[in-house]
């Protein structure tokens, strides 16, 4: 079964992914990696799970940690058997006042974490009797313009580019990379780039945390490779 | 146990690009790791020797780290012939068996290997039959029919007898007969029976830009099945 790997568990999508993943004991180990000790410890209060749960406190801006934190999580736990890339980051600014420094915190924990997390997950997933998944958050940001988003909407695109790119590349390993692209959702990411929004009425992270459920189960096999758009009619 | 030895010296000049072929990336990989990788698989492999041109040997060891592969290697500069650059790969090599392939043909599968090795022969190679008719010439006319049947087209991995090897090169050496691969050398020489295990027409060698091209297709199709 193996562990699973899931960023941004402390909040939203991630949180809701690891309540639905521990309810279907997918994996024998869980480790949730998110940078509040406090959150990560609500998520665990909310989830029902007979998987083992590890609360990993760590802030992924801090990409020079990145490999140890792979390399430590794979000794303590085994075999790792799925990557979820969920973590975000957004300061949506319009381009005249976005700075260097807006741009490089956001492609930080959007785009080089990911990237960096996938690096060293494959070095010991390609080994992996079975295979193994790693699925990418991006968004719908990531595919149409969004004015006064620009590194958000940018950083998505790249990973939305990156994950078709590493389909192909990690294919003969047996590795299945996935990217999904959630619409509006009721995260306190979202709350950042639409402060006026009715949350009650959009997509819920319960919602999206289902889809990456299935998504990560063995029986799917068809849907890696694409930029899966899951969207929500308003109520 | 076998040594794997890698065939890699060459500079890759029909190429017409800045690195040497087997460096050249297939599938998004450098295409000599297409080989080294599935090596890893095979417990039967006790270590791999690469014969490599001197000017590209730190590449191969900085492929060698950064792809985290494990088996014993040793990577030793090649010769000025293919003939010779394989004899020095054999000499470097420890093992009674030696497994001998080319980084240019990087479409071999695990499970080529595994069939070799597992193969009850000493000397065996891989061949396809040959599709097309083959005629002799003498300068721009025909001057013989060769038997299409009798014909194979000689393929790479194959795996020889490390001391029969030996001494089919010492003797092409004193004699200054080269061979354009070693199953020819090895049965010039030896006479010893050479066993051929039926190969895939998608174990192409790749030689010019067209091949990459066709091995890009090859790689989508049948290795990874990905189309």
């Amino acid at each position: 079964m193996g562990t699973c790997i899931i960023t941004g568990a402390g909040s939203g999508i991630g949180r809701a992914a690891a309540v639905e993943i521990g309810k279907a004991g997918l994996f024998s180990h869980l480790v949730l990696i998110g940078r509040s000790a406090e959150k990560l410890a609500e998520t665990r209060a909310q989830m029902e799970t007979s998987s083992e749960v590890e609360l990993c406190t760590y802030d992924l801006s801090d990409l020079s940690g990145i490999p140890e934190l792979v390399k430590g999580i794979r000794e303590r736990t085994g075999e790792i058997a799925c990557l979820l890339n969920i973590a975000g980051y957004t300061d949506p600014q319009p381009l005249f006042t976005t700075s260097v420094e807006n741009m490089e915190q956001t492609y930080r924990v959007n785009v080089f974490a990911p990237f960096l997390l996938i690096r060293e997950c494959a070095k010991y997933m390609r080994t992996n009797a079975d295979g193994a998944k790693i699925l990418n958050v991006a968004s719908t940001a990531g595919i149409t313009p969004r004015p006064g988003w620009l590194s958000y909407a940018s950083s998505k695109a790249a990973v939305i580019s990156m994950s078709q790119t590493l389909t192909e590349e990690l294919a003969e390993y047996g590795i299945r990379v996935y990217c999904i692209s959630p619409g509006r959702c009721a995260t306190a990411l979202r709350r950042k780039l639409a402060p006026n929004e009715d949350q009650t009425k959009i997509m819920q992270p319960e919602e999206v945390g289902h889809i990456i459920c299935e998504l990560v189960s063995d029986s799917e096999k068809c849907l890696d490779g694409q930029n899966i758009i899951i969207r929500k009619k308003n109520l | 146990m076998f040594s794997a030895v890698i065939l890699a010296g060459g500079i890759g000049a029909r190429m017409r690009q800045d690195l040497p072929k087997q460096f050249l990336t297939v599938g998004g990989k450098p295409m000599i790791l297409h080989t080294l990788e599935r090596l890893e698989k095979l417990d039967e492999v006790s270590e791999v020797v690469v014969v490599c041109h001197p000017q590209y040997k730190a590449l191969l060891w900085e492929h060698i780290a950064a792809y985290m592969l494990k088996k014993p290697y040793t990577v030793i500069d090649g010769g000025e012939t293919r003939q010779e650059s394989a004899h020095l790969g054999v000499q470097a090599a420890k093992c009674p068996n030696i497994l001998l392939h080319e980084a240019a043909r990087p479409f071999v599968t695990t499970e080529e290997f595994r069939a070799l090795l597992a193969f009850d022969a000493e000397n065996v190679t891989y061949g396809l039959d040959i599709p097309f008719t083959v005629l002799t010439r003498d300068g721009d006319t025909v001057d013989g029919i060769l038997e299409r049947s009798r014909l194979v087209n000689i393929q790479l991995p194959q795996k020889f007898s490390r001391e029969k090897l030996l001494s089919a090169y010492a003797r092409a050496d004193e004699e200054g007969r080269r061979f354009t691969e070693d199953a020819s050398l090895l049965f010039y020489y030896t006479k010893e029976p050479v066993k051929i295990l039926e190969g895939r027409p998608t174990n192409i060698k790749i030689t010019n830009a067209m091949d990459l091209k066709t091995g890009e297709a090859i790689y989508k199709e049948y290795i990874v099945g990905r189309v």
